[in-house]
C-alpha cells in the first residue's frame, strides 16, 4: 500500500513548469551527521587545589569535587550516549589535549585521576585551543558541547579573563577572540563555587559575558549551598538533565507504533524573537501524516537532522537497548532481544528506502518534519528525521501543509495512472520577475533589444503580425508606466521610416499595419487618457487584404 | 529573526513635480540599424529619459528584486507627490506585485512640465508616507489577533525611500523636520484614539532614505550624509545621486542593504549563440539572494572569494562554477536523492532580461511538470484518517501473513480499507471470496511460510483455515466503516463456513496457530470499542465458543503443542445462521443461489420483520417495550443503532 500526499489547493490550471528558483546550501560529509561531540575543559590551575572545608571528614580540594562531577557525567554518557565522542582538555596558562575524541570512557576516567596542578588560569588560550581541536576533527558544521569546569578564579594580569574581555574589541582578524565558536555550540560553565562566592567579585559577570559572546548559547551552573560531593552531584545532575537526556518519543503511523530515541536531542526553536519569543519544543508523539516522493520534496531546507533509533523500553520505562547495529558488536542480550521483536521503525525504514519516499511527520502545531532513509556507508543506512522550520508553509513548492491530503480523495490521480507525473512543485500565485518576461530598460541594451524585436517583426509583416503587435504592446505598456513618452514617439518615427523603405515586393498589408501602428503610438505618446490607457492594446488594423494572419486575430 | 523589522514596510515617495520632467541628459541610442540596410539612412536621434522615468524604473527594479526574493511579508506602498499625494496601492498582499504598480504608474503618467511649481511639493507625499506607515498590514493584524493579550509585541517599523530633486541642504533639513513632526503628531493620534486602534499603530522606528537626484553634468546642490538619528523614532540618510544609470545602481545597492542580500555569480555557463548554433560560448550570470546563503562559505574560511572589492562592499560576489546537471532537473540537486540542505534562498537575477540570465532561468524553469485537473479541499486530517484505516490490520512480518502474499486477495484487500465502498467494490470483494473458495475446492497451495516449523508445515486444509481467519480479521477491522463493508463480511462468513465435525477433525491435527492469533490480537483493541457484548445474538455464539475452548484444552494436553493462545471465541460460524452447516463444503449450487439471493434482495425492500429478525424469528410488538421504557437491546440489530 502506498499513500501519497496530495495538495488540494489551486491545482487546476497549474502549468508545466516549476515557477520559482532558489539557491540551496547543501552540506557534504553525511557520514558523521548524528554526532554531537563534547569537549570537557578542565581548569588545573593552582586555585583548583584550594581545600573545601567540610566538617568532620577528610579534606577535599575543588579539583576533587570537579573530578567527582565529571565522573558522574562520564558514567551517564557511557550508558546513554555510547556512540558519542568526548575529548578532555586541561588548562592553566597553557593548555593540553589530555584525551583526544574517544568513545572510551575508561580512558577519560583514568585521565581525570592523573591530573597535575599547574600555575594560573588563562581561559582565552584554552578556548582558542578548543576551537582548533574541534575544527580539526569535525570542521565547522557539527554541533559541539563544551563543558568548562572552573572555580571562578579567572586569573590575573595578561591572559586573565578580565584582560581578555577588556581588549576583546581591539583584536585583529588573526587573534580574534575565540567566542562565538566558529561551529554550532553550547558552552556550559560548571563552577566549583557557589553563587555568593562568585558574586563577591566580578567573576559571575565575566562568565556571563562569555555566554553572551557565544550568542547566548550556553549556561552557567553554580553549586547550591556548601561545597560538598552531594551538591556537586546535583549540579552535574542539572547539566545532564539539560544537555544529556536522551530524547524519547513514540513514532506513530495509524495503529503502528514504535518507541524511539531521537538523537541528537532536537533543540527548541524560536520562530520570531519579537512576537513569539517562547522556544518551541517538538512533541514526544511523532505522528506520521503521509508519504511523498523524494523527487517532489527535493532537498528541502531543514533546521536540523536526527537519527531515529528504535528502543526497547522495559516496564519501568528504562531503556533496555537500542536496536541499531554497531561496528564493535559487543552489545548485550537486551539488544538481541530487541532485535527479534518486529519493529515498526524497521518496516518504515525499509519501505521508505525501497519506495524512494519520505514520510511527513507532525512535530507540533503547525510544525512538520520528514522521516527518510539515509545511507551512512555503502552497506548501512539509517532512519533519519529532519525538522522543517515551524509554520503553515515551510516548503513553498508543496503549498500549505494542511492542504496536503490523501491521493484517493482526488477525482483523478494527480500522479497519473502510470505514476508518471506529479502535482508538485506548485506555481506561486505571482510569477517571479524572471518567469514573466518583465521589461527593464536600465541598461541601454535592454531597450535596444526590445526595439529591435519590433523592427525585425515589422520587416516580416504580414506573416508576423501577431508577434509584431505583441512586442509593440509590451513596449507601449512599459513606456507608459515609466512615463517614457519620447520613446513611443521615437518608435513611431522609426516605423514610418520602415514604411518608406518597404521593397516593391512587399505585401500591401505591411504598409497599412506599419502606418496604423505608428499612428497609434503617436497618439499614445500624447499621454491623453483616451489613447494612453495602460490596459488597452493596439490591435492590428483590419484590412481587405486576404492576409490570413490578420483574419485570425 | 524579526518579521516586523523596518523592511516589513517600505514606502516609496517619488517626486512628480514639474522639474522631474526634465531630461536626465543621458542619451539612449534606440535606432540600432541592421548592417546591410544602413546605406543612405541616417539613424534617428537618440532620446533621453526624464528624471521621473529614471526614478520610476529604478524604484521598480528595487521592487522587482524584493518581490522575487521576498514574495510575502515584505510590503511596498507607492506614493507619488505633486499638488497632492497619490497613493498607488495598499499594504494588502494582492497589491504587492509589479503589474499592479506599473498599471498605477501608467495611470499617473509623467509629470506635467507646465504645471504651477508653486502648488507642487514632495511634502504631500512624505506626510502621506507617515500616515501609511501607521496603517496596520494584514500580517500585523493577523499576528496581533493571534497573540491576543501579547498584541503589543507586534512591532511597527518602516522605511521611507524618497526620490526627489532638492534645492539645498537646508531644503533637505526641512523635509526631515517635516517627517519627524508628522510622525510625532500621528503617534499621538494613534495613541489617543481608541477608535483607530484596530487599524492604526504608532510608529516605533522609521528609516528615512532621502535620495536627491539631478541631471548628469550638473553640480549637486545637496551633500551626501550617512545615517543619523534625528530622534529615537527617526533616522535619516541623504544620498545625492546623478540620474540615469547612477540612480539605478544606487537603488540596487540599497535593496541589497535593506534586505540583507548578497550576490553569487554563476560562471562559465555554456550557451549557444544564435548566429553560430553549433558553437557555444561561456557566460556569467549574477544572482542576488539572502546573504545567509553565504554564511557557510564564509565560515569555512574561504574569504578570498569573489571578484574584487573595488566597487564597494556590495559589489562582492561569490563565484560558483556551472556544472551541467546530469538529469534535466533542478540544477543543484538530482531527482531521486535527498541532500542535506541547511537553507534554500529565493533568487533574483541582477540583469533579468539579459540573454544569459534568461537562458539560465528558462533552463531551470523548464522542468517539465504536468497539468492537474480536479481538486478537492482536503485537509491533512483526512490523510491521518486514511493511515488509521490502512493500519488497522497490518502484519509487519511477511512470514506472519498469508493473505498479503496472495495475489488473489489483492482486489479485496485494496478496497476494504476504504471509507466507503461502491457496489462494484462489493462485487469485486465477493468475487475475490468466491475465487478463494474455488481455490480451496481445487486444493491449490497457499504461500504459507514454513520458516521455524518442523516438517512440511501445516496441511493444506489447515492452511486454508489460517488464511480464512486472517482474511476475516482484515474484513472485520473495517465492518464499521459502512453497511457495504458488513456485506463483504457476511459473504465471507457464508463462504468460509465449515461443518463442525470437519472443523473438529482438522483442529485435532493442527500444531500451530499462533499466526492467526497474532493477527486477531491486532484488531482486538479496535473491536473492543464496539459494544457487541450485550447483543442477544452473541450469547448463542458464546455458548458454542465454550465448546471450542473445551476442545482447545485437549490440544493443550498434547506434549509438543505450544501454549494455547488465549483465543477469543470464534464468532464466524454463528454470524450466518441461515447457512446450513451440516452439508459439508459449500456446493456450487448453494454458492450460486446465495449469490442470486443477494442480488435479488437488492432489488426489493426487505420485509421489516425479516430484516430485524434473529435466527429468522422476529419479535413482535417491540414498540410496547419501548413505550414501557425497556431496553430493546435483546434484538441484535437494534443494539447497533
Amino acid at each position: 500500500m502506498k499513500l501519497y500526499l496530495r495538495t488540494g489547493e489551486g491545482l487546476s490550471g497549474a502549468d508545466r513548469k516549476a515557477k520559482e528558483l532558489s539557491v540551496c546550501i547543501l552540506i557534504g560529509n553525511t557520514g558523521i551527521i548524528f554526532i554531537m561531540p563534547t569537549v570537557v575543559v578542565m581548569d588545573v590551575s593552582l586555585s583548583m587545589t584550594r581545600p573545601v572545608s567540610i566538617e568532620g571528614s577528610e579534606e577535599y580540594q575543588r579539583k576533587h569535587l570537579a573530578a567527582h562531577g565529571l565522573t558522574m557525567l562520564f558514567e551517564h554518557m557511557a550508558t546513554n550516549y555510547k556512540l558519542e565522542f568526548t575529548a578532555l582538555v586541561v588548562f592553566s596558562s597553557l593548555w593540553e589535549l589530555m584525551v583526544p575524541f574517544t568513545r572510551d570512557y575508561n580512558t577519560l576516567q583514568e585521565a581525570l585521576s592523573n591530573m597535575d596542578d599547574y600555575d594560573k588560569t588563562c581561559l582565552e588560550s584554552a578556548l582558542v585551543g578548543v576551537c582548533n581541536i574541534v575544527q580539526q576533527e569535525w570542521g565547522g558544521a557539527i554541533p559541539c558541547q563544551i563543558v568548562l569546569v572552573t572555580d571562578g578564579c579567572l586569573g590575573i594580569g595578561r591572559g586573565s579573563l578580565r584582560h581578555s574581555l577588556a581588549t576583546q574589541n581591539q583584536r585583529s582578524e588573526s587573534n580574534r577572540f575565540p567566542l562565538p565558536f566558529p561551529f554550532p555550540s553550547k558552552l556550559y560553565i560548571m563552577c566549583m563555587a557557589n553563587l555568593e562566592e562568585l558574586q563577591s567579585t566580578d567573576s559571575l559577570e565575566c562568565l556571563e559575558r562569555l555566554i553572551d559572546l557565544n550568542n547566548g548559547e550556553g549556561q552557567i551552573f553554580t553549586i547550591d549551598g556548601p561545597l560538598c560531593l552531594k551538591n556537586v552531584q546535583s549540579m552535574f545532575g542539572k547539566l545532564i538533565d539539560l544537555a544529556y537526556t536522551p530524547f524519547h518519543a513514540v513514532l506513530k503511523c495509524g495503529h503502528l507504533t514504535a518507541d524511539v530515541q531521537v538523537f541528537p536531542r532536537p533543540e527548541p526553536f524560536v520562530v520570531d524573537e519579537e512576537i513569539d519569543p517562547v522556544p518551541k519544543v517538538i512533541n514526544t508523539d511523532l505522528e506520521i501524516v503521509g508519504f511523498i516522493d523524494i523527487a517532489d520534496i527535493s532537498s528541502p531546507p531543514v533546521l536540523s537532522r536526527h537519527l531515529v533509533l528504535p528502543i526497547a523500553l522495559n516496564k519501568e520505562g528504562d531503556e533496555v537497548g537500542t536496536g541499531i547495529t554497531d561496528d564493535n558488536e559487543d552489545e548485550n542480550s537486551a539488544n538481541q532481544i530487541a532485535g527479534k521483536i518486529p519493529n515498526f521503525c524497521v518496516l518504515l525504514h525499509g519501505s521508505l528506502k525501497v519506495e524512494g519516499m519520505v514520510a511527513i511527520v507532525q512535530l507540533g502545531p503547525e510544525w512538520h518534519g520528514m522521516l527518510y532513509s539515509q545511507a551512512d556507508s555503502k552497506k548501512k543506512s539509517n532512519l533519519m528525521m529532519s525538522l522543517f522550520e515551524p509554520g503553515p508553509e515551510p516548503l513553498p513548492w508543496l503549498g500549505k501543509m494542511a492542504q496536503l491530503g490523501p491521493i484517493s480523495d482526488a477525482k483523478e490521480n494527480p500522479y497519473g495512472e502510470d505514476d508518471n507525473k506529479s502535482p508538485f512543485p506548485l506555481q506561486p500565485k505571482n510569477k517571479r520577475s524572471y518567469a514573466q518576461n518583465v521589461t527593464v530598460w536600465i541598461k541601454p541594451s535592454g531597450l535596444q533589444t526590445d526595439v529591435q524585436k519590433i523592427l525585425r517583426n515589422a520587416r516580416k509583416l504580414p506573416e508576423k503580425t501577431q508577434t509584431f503587435y505583441k512586442e509593440l504592446n509590451r513596449l507601449r505598456k512599459a513606456a507608459l508606466a515609466f512615463g517614457f513618452l519620447d520613446l513611443l514617439k521615437g518608435v513611431a518615427d522609426m516605423l514610418e521610416r520602415e514604411c518608406t523603405l518597404l521593397p516593391e515586393t512587399a505585401h500591401p498589408d505591411a504598409a497599412f499595419q506599419l502606418t496604423h501602428a505608428a499612428q497609434q503610438l503617436k497618439l499614445a505618446s500624447t499621454g491623453t487618457c483616451e489613447y494612453a490607457a495602460y490596459d488597452q492594446n493596439i490591435t492590428p488594423l483590419h484590412t481587405d487584404f486576404s492576409g490570413s494572419s490578420t483574419e485570425r486575430m | 529573526m524579526k518579521i516586523f523589522s523596518e523592511s516589513h514596510k517600505t514606502v516609496f515617495v517619488v517626486d512628480h513635480c514639474p522639474y522631474m520632467a526634465e531630461s536626465c541628459r543621458q542619451h539612449v541610442e534606440f535606432d540600432m540599424l541592421v548592417k546591410n540596410r544602413t546605406q543612405g539612412i541616417i539613424p534617428l536621434a537618440p532620446i533621453s529619459k526624464s528624471l521621473w522615468t529614471c526614478s520610476v524604473e529604478s524604484s521598480m527594479e528595487y521592487c522587482r528584486i524584493m518581490y522575487d526574493i521576498f514574495p510575502f511579508k515584505k510590503l511596498v506602498n507607492f506614493i507619488v507627490s505633486d499638488s497632492g499625494a497619490h497613493v498607488l496601492n495598499s499594504w494588502t498582499q494582492e497589491d504587492q506585485n509589479l503589474q499592479e504598480l506599473m498599471a498605477a504608474l501608467a495611470a499617473v503618467g509623467p509629470p506635467n512640465p507646465r504645471a504651477d511649481p508653486e502648488c507642487c511639493s514632495i511634502l504631500h507625499g512624505l506626510v502621506a508616507a507617515v500616515e501609511t506607515l501607521c496603517k496596520i498590514t494584514e500580517y500585523q493584524h493577523e499576528a496581533r489577533t493571534l497573540l491576543m493579550e501579547n498584541a503589543e509585541r507586534v512591532g511597527n517599523r518602516g522605511r521611507i525611500i524618497c526620490i526627489t530633486n532638492a534645492k539645498s541642504d537646508s531644503h533637505v533639513r526641512m523635509l526631515e523636520d517635516c517627517v519627524q513632526e508628522t510622525i510625532h503628531e500621528h503617534n499621538k493620534l494613534a495613541a489617543n484614539s481608541d477608535h483607530f486602534s484596530l487599524s492604526l499603530m504608532q510608529i516605533q522606528k522609521c528609516e528615512l532614505v532621502l535620495i536627491h537626484t539631478y541631471p548628469v553634468g550638473e553640480d549637486s546642490l545637496v551633500s551626501d550624509r550617512p545615517k543619523k538619528e534625528l530622534s529615537p523614532v527617526l533616522t535619516s540618510e541623504v544620498h545625492s545621486v546623478r540620474a540615469g544609470r547612477h540612480l539605478a545602481t544606487k537603488l540596487n545597492i540599497l535593496v541589497q542593504q535593506h534586505f540583507d542580500l548578497a550576490s553569487t555569480t554563476i560562471t562559465n555557463i555554456p550557451m549557444k549563440e544564435e548566429q553560430h548554433a553549433n558553437t557555444s560560448a561561456n557566460y556569467d550570470v549574477e544572482l542576488l539572494h539572502h546573504k545567509d546563503a553565504h554564511v557557510d562559505f564564509l565560515k569555512s574560511g574561504d574569504s578570498h572569494l569573489g571578484g574584487g572589492s573595488r566597487e564597494g562592499p556590495f559589489k562582492e560576489t561569490i563565484t560558483l562554477k556551472w556544472c551541467t546537471p546530469r538529469t534535466n532537473n533542478i540544477v543543484f540537486s538530482s531527482i531521486s536523492e535527498l541532500h542535506y540542505c541547511t537553507g534554500a534562498y529565493r533568487i533574483s537575477p541582477v540583469d533579468v532580461n539579459s540573454r544569459p540570465s534568461s537562458c539560465l532561468t528558462n533552463f531551470l524553469l523548464n522542468d517539465p511538470r504536468y497539468k492537474i485537473d480536479g481538486s478537492l479541499e482536503v485537509p491533512l486530517e483526512r490523510a491521518k484518517d486514511q493511515l488509521e484505516k490502512h493500519t488497522r490490520y497490518w502484519p509487519m512480518i511477511i512470514s506472519q501473513t498469508t493473505i498479503f502474499n496472495m495475489q488473489a486477495v489483492v482486489p479485496l484487500a485494496s478496497v476494504i480499507v476504504k471509507e466507503s465502498l461502491t457496489e462494484e467494490d462489493v462485487l469485486n470483494c465477493q468475487k475475490t471470496i468466491y475465487n478463494l473458495v474455488d481455490m480451496e475446492r481445487k486444493n491449490d497451495p497457499l504461500p504459507i511460510s514454513t520458516v521455524g516449523t518442523r516438517g512440511k508445515g501445516p496441511k493444506r486444509d489447515e492452511q486454508y483455515r489460517i488464511m480464512w481467519n486472517e482474511l476475516e480479521t482484515l474484513v472485520r477491522a473495517h465492518i464499521n466503516n459502512s453497511e457495504k463493508h458488513q456485506r463483504v463480511l457476511e459473504c465471507l462468513m457464508a463462504c468460509r463456513s465449515k461443518p463442525p465435525e470437519e472443523e473438529e477433525r482438522k483442529k485435532r491435527g493442527r500444531k500451530r496457530e499462533d499466526k492467526e492469533d497474532k493477527s486477531e490480537k491486532a484488531v482486538k483493541d479496535y473491536e473492543q470499542e464496539k459494544s457487541w457484548q450485550d447483543s442477544e445474538r452473541l450469547k448463542g455464539i458464546l455458548e458454542r465458543g465454550k465448546e471450542e475452548l473445551a476442545e482447545a484444552e485437549i490440544i493443550k494436553d498434547s506434549p509438543d503443542s505450544p501454549e494455547p493462545p488465549n483465543k477469543k471465541p470464534l464468532v464466524e460460524m454463528d454470524e450466518t445462521p441461515q447457512v446450513e452447516k451440516s452439508k459439508g463444503p459449500v456446493s456450487l449450487l448453494s454458492l450460486w443461489s446465495n449469490r442470486i439471493n443477494t442480488a435479488n434482495s437488492r432489488k426489493h425492500q426487505e420485509f421489516a420483520g425479516r430484516l430485524n429478525s434473529v435466527n429468522n424469528r422476529a419479535e413482535l410488538y417491540q414498540h410496547l417495550k419501548e413505550e414501557n421504557g425497556m431496553e430493546t437491546t435483546e434484538n441484535g440489530k437494534a443494539s447497533r443503532q
